[in-house]
């Protein structure tokens, strides 16, 4: 796991306040009901910090943020470098 | 704008030349239309409609991300003489349940000829745009792509014909279509222009608001088309995610005009970093205006005393009572009056006892402010009653009825909700407000209301003062009415987000103090507070404390409150 990804889990963690969950980057977050889709605007901005990127929020899907890796992964994609 | 009988011959008459809409993504990516560019481009969107047999009549729905091409495709829609409305486009901070829903519920009816969806609209979700025999859907293109000019014959469509249906607000299922003639936009706009003292050649408006709402439709979509204005706008989502940018965007095109919920008049100041204030300029603004919501005085404050450095002016700052049942403003603050629209201190005691407003000096002890909502237009009415429908005097609180020349004449397909709220040929907004000198105040909305031993009282005023207090996280408090039944009134219940989770090992102390704010402010006791971790308040829309979802959460997590609806208790 990247130190990104370790950052951006316990940001989560941070979050949900349940600090003895165990998250990876393939738990399920909005679709098992571990994070409501208000708090994706924290975690979109969290990504931009973590990536250097600006991303376009326009070209999201919740099912794009659901783990970890995906929320990665949709950085990759969609993600413009920052100035 | 009387000459014109309908809304597109508006926009045929507006100067080629002319820059109309330019959409901001960030700062490499933006696109400016002018109007003969836009009109090219909604007459190629005209054609493939009719392609697809859209006849004059026909209801076009449009779920496209805001930008040109939705436009294009509306403007194309009532070209042709058909009927378009804009839905809420899905996106990762809408529950896609509720979304789902409330798509289905709206699709259906609507009874649409044709659904324009984007390419990148979820698969998913298309089985819940209601479709039945007659109706297609259809992937909008941008409308770039026609080489020669496409003929569309002139719209001969008289004051008297639909124009479009707008939604009142909310983005759930219980949305209620509102049917426009274009007589009816024109004559709003005539009046809005003329009470903003529109000038074509130096107005821009700054435009974050979505399409499908009726401040960003009418003020920032259909105003400048028929007033022939240039609008910069950017979509609800990127504002919400960066807040800044709308002190970027009005800097650098030098806006004029611009309407707001209040909420956003804290959000602004509050999410962007102080260190970067300095970089922007607000001096251009002639008008800020706080729309949409009760106005609230310390909000307004808030925005300009943060902002007054780089050179926004106190007089911009306006306010104005809308809806879309109005096709938009009902009213709109004198902008000419240099301090803004009036502000009056009255006796809160009187206020919640009689409903009375009675003045008072400014600040006194037991006093309450309340912020102007302006004056009526020209051809608008008001009406003030009572619960049982009695006519109330100025100076007196009761709901809000109005009557105007571009009142809307029903919602579409619902002749059941049209008879609860058009009595008479009066508009009963269900708002709570008073009349006082000739302006319209707005204090709240009818089901919001707490009645408390015969006293009213409004969860926004307990939320102040409990936000006021060091240990609370501020916007992150809401206040609820519990009726209980063996007092037969209700009983005040305050959810609190502390600023950590350490402050709530020791509740009893914040809990004391809050309690003691409130009866200081407002002589009523609170019967039980929650404080709850930062975060646990349901939010809505760009970080607003959502007052019927956090109730619902509060019920399921405290069975023992038993709570009934709010619905059933006031209406």
């Amino acid at each position: 796991m990247t130190p990104e990804a370790q950052q951006m889990i316990e940001q989560i963690v941070r979050l949900i306040r349940k600090p003895n969950l165990e998250l990876d980057e393939n738990t399920p977050l909005v679709s098992s009901g571990l994070i409501d889709s208000m708090a994706l605007v924290d975690l979109l901005q969290k990504l931009e910090d973590l990536t250097h990127t600006r991303i376009p929020p326009g070209k999201v899907q919740p099912k794009d943020l659901d783990t970890v890796a995906l929320m990665f992964a949709t950085a990759q994609r969609v993600g413009k470098p920052r100035k | 704008m009387n000459q014109f009988r309908n809304l597109i011959e508006a926009l045929d008459t507006a100067p080629p030349d002319r820059p109309f809409v330019t959409a901001w993504i960030d700062e490499d990516e933006r696109e400016t239309v002018t109007f003969a560019e836009f009109r090219r481009r909604a007459r190629f969107q005209a054609s493939v409609l009719r392609n697809n047999n859209v006849t004059a009549g026909d209801l076009v729905v449009l779920i496209m991300p805001q930008g040109i091409p939705s436009m294009t495709v509306f403007a194309g829609a009532m070209m042709l003489g058909a009927v378009p409305a804009f839905l809420a486009y899905p996106n990762f901070k809408v529950e896609p349940s509720k979304y789902r829903s409330g798509l289905a519920g709206v699709t259906a009816n609507l009874n649409a000829k044709l659904v324009v969806i984007d390419e990148g609209f979820p698969n998913e979700l298309l089985s819940y745009v209601s479709l039945d025999d007659q109706t297609t859907v259809l992937h909008a293109s941008d409308g770039k792509v026609a080489a020669e000019e496409i003929e569309i014959p002139t719209l001969e469509h008289l004051p008297g014909a639909l124009a479009f249906i707008q939604h009142s607000a909310g983005t759930t299922g219980l949305q209620k279509g509102v049917a426009l003639t274009h007589g009816a936009v024109l004559r709003q706009l005539e009046h809005l222009a003329q009470a903003l003292k529109i000038d074509p050649h130096t107005d821009r408006i700054y435009n974050w608001l979505p399409l499908y709402h009726d401040m960003g439709l009418i003020a920032c979509f259909m105003l400048p088309m028929v007033c022939h204005l240039t609008v910069v706008m950017q979509s609800p989502l990127d504002w919400v995610m960066h807040p800044e940018t709308m002190l970027q965007i009005i800097s650098e095109y030098r806006c004029t005009l611009a309407w707001m919920p209040n909420f956003a008049f804290q959000f602004v100041p509050r999410r962007t970093p102080r260190s970067r204030w300095a970089q922007y300029d607000l001096s251009s603004v002639r008008a800020l205006i706080n729309c949409s919501e009760p106005v609230r005085a310390s909000s307004v404050h808030e925005f300009q005393s943060a902002f007054a450095s780089i050179g926004l002016k106190a007089d911009a700052m306006q306010s104005s009572y809308a809806m879309a049942e109005n096709v938009f403003a009902v009213t709109q603050s004198d902008i000419s009056q240099p301090l803004g629209p009036a502000c009056i201190w009255a006796d809160a005691q009187q206020f919640r006892t009689k409903h009375l407003i009675v003045p008072v000096v400014e600040g006194a002890t037991g006093s309450l402010s309340f912020k102007s909502s302006g004056q009526l237009l020209p051809d608008n009415e008001v009406r003030i009653v009572s619960d049982s429908g009695e006519l109330l005097e100025d100076a007196h609180v009761g709901e809000i009825l109005i009557k105007s020349d571009s009142l809307f004449e029903g919602y579409y397909n619902r002749p059941d909700l049209t008879a609860n709220a058009l009595i008479d040929g009066w508009f009963h907004t269900g708002d709570l407000g008073f009349y006082f000198e000739n302006e319209l105040f707005v204090v709240g909305r009818k089901k919001d209301l707490l009645i408390v031993g015969g006293e009213n009282l409004y969860p926004q005023d307990i939320e102040e003062i409990v936000a006021s207090h060091a240990a609370i996280h501020d916007g992150r408090v809401v206040a609820l009415g519990v009726y209980n039944p063996d007092l037969g009134t209700d009983d005040i219940v305050v959810v609190a987000e502390v600023e950590q989770t350490g402050l709530l090992t020791s509740p009893a102390e914040i809990e004391r103090e809050l309690r003691n704010l409130v009866v200081a402010g407002l002589g009523v006791a609170v019967r039980t507070i929650f404080l709850k971790p930062p975060k646990w308040i349901v939010k809505s829309t760009a970080g607003k404390a959502s007052r019927s979802a956090t109730r619902e959460k509060m019920l399921h997590e405290h069975p023992e409150l038993n709570l009934e609806s709010e619905e059933s208790q006031f209406t």
